[in-house]
């Protein structure tokens, strides 16, 4: 733990089964004591939330803004948990933080994000960014991020990411202070004296041929290149059995890449069913678009966390990263998995010079530094700041 | 990098026309377009405005927007920087833009070319979601006024028979009157008609569709109405008129006008109304593929004149503007002559070619006032303004005098000819259609005359023609109360005067009629469709007779004639073998005779089948050889045995030197070719002798036997047998 007067940042992470004593663990690591401005908590949903924000604000104090959300796996500088919590603290007289919270009203999901993107609004600091903690069930991620954007313009970047409940895709959670919240979008705007750093890689690669998106609605797939959506994708992972089988516990996520000038805008798909023969996920995928398969060896997968990290950092110089704050996803996670967590995080530690970070696993990252696209899947979006 | 802008242009259509109205169809387009190139904002300028605008933040540097949509390649915005900037129209509007703007790097030439093909598709949909939002306000207006639930039905289902029309692409004529019908209807049975305006440099309008009634509309207003490009109410002691621009692809086309009888309060409910029914019309026009369909529903094409419809439309309005009785309105029909040979002998094309040369010269024909129409095929028709009979006559002769002069099509010379039947109206109350059917029954009458006649219509041409009707009805008769006979006569060698065979000649005694000549009965026959049966009874008649013949003259052939139609049946092969087969008589006792025109008209066609009976035994002889259309090719390509010399060289009862040289050349051709010669219409000794020195091998005629019914021939082929023993 690094401590600044100016601009602090700790981390905190607990595998305790007792929600109170994992969320006030936690904490306790993060803050160590000092005066918060704010503190982000992720937890797995499988927590008595209630239970666990109180434990964060006794060890917050009454003045920090807590926020957060529920995840499918948290991370941080002592490894990956499940069913745990991982938490972040900052502050100092160089942050500023300002919360807004806003109900998606599945009608328009943008109204949203642009709501949430009003606590950004009235930062003075010479360096600012957006973070957003999202539903992830909403069903149309990237309304949300637009309406952010279009709310807060190209000036501030934008950095969050989607909310999971662990592997069910029931219900997630969203925290604002004392408060368990669904069907929000909470935005945290931070301003700093200190430049802020946004890193964005994912490292999977195209598996031609591409197929068109022929039919679809949202983030259901029927059809590609005229032919059912499941049908395809079974012969191309050379799968015989049915959809549960096929999408089995997380194992074959199947990341599908769309085509964008800066390489690919990428929607994972999860689920499938046997008698519509259709597949979806999370986010919405076009009907018309273009769309490869992706696959990812863990080396790649790991190269990207590096770069991801990297690029955050590099952001910094000449100062060193005080700690970044990692939304990784949860897809990334199901490539990883059997012993490439650990290299994951060995990675993160090397590239982030020993700084403290702390995240989770998510259901869809959101980053923007140029361009206008900040919706992201199967990404790992780090935030560092100095 | 050209792949993933290519990729995304589809995925941007779906993405843009999926949206309802304006504001989310500009949202969608500009927000994809950021995305899809990497630029941080985009806008789209409209209307001298700016919308849509994405990623300015709370600021919108709107000037420099503006300044991008007219040129200018970067746009400063604030907290963010300088940045490259394109603008990609939305249409034909000028300075009517999308915009992008992106910090890191100019737009490469591909993503221009992308995102031009995004401006223009964003264009496109919001041309269409105004249409459709005019008629969602349409109906909604219309709802809320109609009071009882049958009006409210009645109009949900005219709007959706539109749509549905449209959509289905139904006859543009169809959907026109159904707008036009649901105009009136809506406005509670006001006259409302489409005036389309025509091509041209005058501009004229048409009517193109009218319902609720027979007042003529102003045209002033719609001019105006056009000439402004908003819909306008205007009053008058009639009642309220209401005229709505109608618009294809942008481009001014006509006006849709109501005529409210009695209604004095100016309403713009109803002026709104009538405009978003305007705009249904041109949403149909626009899709009934745009202006070149308008013009072709009432142009023919090829010569580029008013079609039928449109002359008969032309024609209802003169009729009915007619001042007095006493200005006369004439029509002309004209038809030509030997086109068909031209069609046939050099394509479709070379005759488009004609008939468009003809158009511009029956033009010259005319008063720049009057109207040239095509009706379809060789037939085309003048509309003459204040003409008596003797003034449309000479305007008939002088179009005869027209046609008549050599055309050049198809690097090639070619003669056609002009027949015109001239109809004149007095009468205000005659009907359009009825003085069109005048003119063309006195052309029917004129070229029974002869080709190249000018005749006037009089009521008695009107019972000749009903004759020419009712002589189908009396052949379909004969045909099945067996009033047909045959005739036979023999075919006759020169050389011995042995008979060597029979023509067969078909003879028509109508109970009604008496004797009806081939020469009059067969065209209508072939007209009619009914020539293949009656040359089939012909065929399988004569052969039972030749066959029964043969027991006592084993070597008697049969000469049968064959009509054109017959010839390109695709079934004639095969009735003429069962013909023969049924009557037992040999392939090769047959002959058809086919005439020289009939070989010309349909080369190809026949030409399967001929050589299908060639092969079979059967023989072939060219009727009427001379008199056809000049070219001798088809005598190498067709198994020709035979080649009958035309009655009209041998006419003279004394042949002139001219004459016999002729015939010469032909036996001599004849003989190269290693073809039979056979002379027609030998009527007197002289003429049987001359043939004779010239070594034609085969004769008809009176002079040597007169054609015969069946029960006399054996006894005259018995006789002329022994003529020639002895």
């Amino acid at each position: 733990m690094q401590i600044n007067p100016h601009r602090w940042f700790g981390v905190g992470q607990s595998g305790a089964p007792d929600s109170a004593k994992a969320g006030a663990e936690a904490a306790h690591a993060a803050v160590g004591g000092r005066t918060a401005k704010a503190v982000f908590v992720f937890a797995s949903a499988s927590h008595d939330l209630p239970a666990l924000l109180a434990a964060v604000r006794a060890e917050a104090g009454p003045a920090a803004e807590i926020v957060g959300c529920t995840t499918m796996g948290e991370l941080g500088s002592a490894g990956v948990t499940d069913g745990g919590v991982s938490v972040a603290a900052l502050g100092g007289d160089g942050f500023t933080v300002r919360v807004k919270v806003a109900p998606i009203n599945p009608s328009d999901p943008r109204a949203a994000g642009a709501a949430a993107a009003e606590a950004a609004h009235h930062l003075q600091d010479e360096h600012q960014a957006l973070i957003l903690l999202c539903e992830g069930l909403s069903g149309r991620p990237h309304e949300i991020v637009r309406g952010a954007y279009s709310a807060l313009g190209a000036t501030v970047p934008l950095v969050g990411g989607f909310s999971a409940d662990d592997r069910q895709f029931k219900q997630t959670f969203q925290f604002y202070g004392d408060e368990v919240l669904s069907g929000a979008v909470i935005g945290l705007g931070l301003g700093s004296d200190g430049p802020i750093g946004v890193g964005v890689a994912h490292g999977w690669r195209r598996t031609e041929p591409p197929m068109v998106v022929t039919r679809s609605h949202g983030p259901h797939i029927y059809q590609l290149d005229g032919e059912p959506a499941l049908d395809v994708l079974l012969r191309r992972n050379d799968f015989d059995g049915s959809a549960e089988e096929f999408f089995d516990r997380g194992r074959q996520l199947q990341p599908l890449g769309l085509s964008r000038r800066s390489g690919e805008d990428i929607r994972v798909i999860h689920a499938g069913d046997d008698a519509e023969r259709s597949v979806w996920g999370t986010a919405d995928v076009p009907q018309g678009a273009l769309v490869w398969l992706m696959e990812g060896d863990r080396q790649a997968l790991l190269d990207g966390t590096t770069q991801s990290c990297a690029e955050a950092v590099a952001q910094l110089e000449p100062l060193p990263p005080l700690g970044v704050i990692a939304f990784d996803c949860g897809g990334r996670r199901a490539g990883l998995i059997e012993g490439g967590l650990d290299a994951e995080m060995r990675a993160m530690h090397a590239a982030l010079g020993d700084a403290p970070y702390a995240g989770l696993y998510t259901l869809g990252e959101i980053a923007r530094v140029r361009g206008a696209l900040g919706m992201h899947h199967l990404t790992l979006v780090t935030l560092a700041l100095a | 990098m050209l792949a993933w802008s290519t990729h995304q242009l589809t995925e941007y259509f779906t993405a843009v026309n999926a949206a309802e109205d304006e504001t989310s169809a500009i949202a969608n387009a500009v927000e994809r377009a950021a995305e899809m190139v990497d630029a941080e904002v985009g806008a789209v300028v409209r209307e001298g405005g700016v919308h849509g605008a994405y990623g300015f933040g709370r600021v919108v540097p709107e000037a420099g927007v503006l300044e991008v949509a007219a040129g200018q390649p970067m746009l400063v915005v604030p907290n963010v920087g300088e940045l490259h900037a394109v603008a990609n129209p939305l249409g034909d509007q000028a300075g009517e833009a999308l915009v992008v703007a992106r910090l890191a790097e100019p737009f490469a030439p591909e993503e221009r070319q992308m995102l031009q093909g995004m401006g223009q598709v964003l264009g496109l949909a919001l041309r269409s979601i105004r249409v459709l939002a005019a008629e969602r306000h349409l109906r909604a207006e219309k709802e809320r006024q109609a009071t009882s639930a049958q009006t409210r039905q009645r109009l949900v289902e005219t709007l959706l028979t539109i749509q549905r029309g449209i959509s289905a692409r139904r006859p543009l004529p169809e959907i026109l009157d159904a707008v036009t019908g649901g105009a009136a209807d809506l406005l509670g049975g006001a006259t409302v008609t489409l005036l389309l305006a025509e091509g041209g440099q005058e501009r004229r309008l048409t009517i193109a569709s009218t319902s609720g009634g027979g007042v003529t509309p102003p045209e002033g207003l719609a001019r105006a109405a056009m000439a402004g490009g908003s819909a306008l109410v205007r009053a008058d002691a009639r009642g309220q008129m209401i005229a709505a621009p109608v618009r294809v692809t942008g481009e001014m086309a006509g006006c849709l006008v109501a005529l409210l009888c009695g209604v004095t309060d100016e309403n713009t409910e109803r002026r709104d109304q009538l405009a978003a029914f305007a705009q249904q019309v041109s949403l149909a026009l626009t899709d009934a593929r745009t202006v070149e369909a308008v013009r072709e529903a009432h142009h023919d094409p090829v010569t580029g004149l008013p079609n039928r419809a449109l002359f008969l439309t032309i024609l209802h309005r003169v009729l009915a503007s007619r001042a007095t009785e006493e200005d006369p309105t004439s029509v002309l029909f004209v038809d030509l002559d030997r086109f068909k040979a031209v069609n046939d002998s050099l394509g479709h094309e070379a005759g488009d070619q004609l008939l468009a040369l003809v158009a511009r010269r029956l033009r010259g024909c005319v008063r720049a006032s009057d109207t040239i129409a095509r009706l379809g095929g060789d037939e085309f028709a003048a509309l003459l303004h204040d003409s008596p009979v003797e003034t449309a006559t000479l305007i008939g002769e002088r179009i005869v005098a027209a046609v008549k002069e050599p055309f050049r099509v198809a690097g090639r010379e070619i003669f056609i000819g002009a027949s015109v039947g001239v109809a004149v109206s007095r009468e205000a109350a005659l009907k359009p259609e009825e003085l069109l059917h005048n003119a063309d029954v006195a052309m029917y009458r004129a070229k029974k005359d002869g080709p190249g006649r000018v005749l006037a219509y009089q009521p008695y041409m009107h019972a000749e023609a009903l004759d020419h009707l009712s002589l189908r009805g009396d052949l379909q008769r004969a045909l099945r109360d067996g009033e047909f006979r045959l005739q036979y006569q023999p075919l006759i060698r020169l050389a011995d005067g042995k008979p060597v065979g029979a023509e067969a000649l078909i003879r028509w005694y109508s109970p009604t009629r008496g004797f009806v000549s081939p020469v009059d009965f067969i065209p209508i026959a072939e007209e009619f469709g009914l020539i293949i049966d009656i040359g089939q009874w012909a065929l399988e008649t004569s052969a039972v007779q030749v066959a029964r013949w043969r027991r006592d003259f084993p070597d008697l052939g049969l000469n049968v004639n064959v009509s054109g139609h017959q010839l390109v049946h695709p079934r004639f092969a095969d009735n003429v073998m069962k013909a023969l087969a049924i009557a037992g008589l040999p392939s090769s006792a047959v002959t058809l005779e086919l005439t020289e025109s009939v070989l010309m008209s349909e080369p190809d066609l026949g030409k399967a089948a001929l050589h299908q009976l060639r092969g079979l035994g059967v023989q072939l002889s060219i009727d009427d050889f001379g008199t056809g259309y000049s070219s001798l090719a088809y005598l190498r390509e067709l198994p020709v045995d035979e080649l009958k010399i035309d009655r009209a060289f041998i006419a003279r009862a004394e042949l002139t030197g001219e004459d016999l040289a002729l015939v010469r050349t032909i036996v001599e051709l004849a003989q190269i070719l290693g073809l039979r010669v056979v002379a027609e219409g030998i009527e007197n000794a002289a003429q049987l002798a001359a043939l004779r020195r010239l070594g034609c091998g085969y004769g008809q005629g009176y002079h040597l036997c007169r054609p015969t019914d069946a029960a006399e021939v054996p006894a005259k082929l018995l006789r002329a047998s022994i003529a020639v023993l002895g």
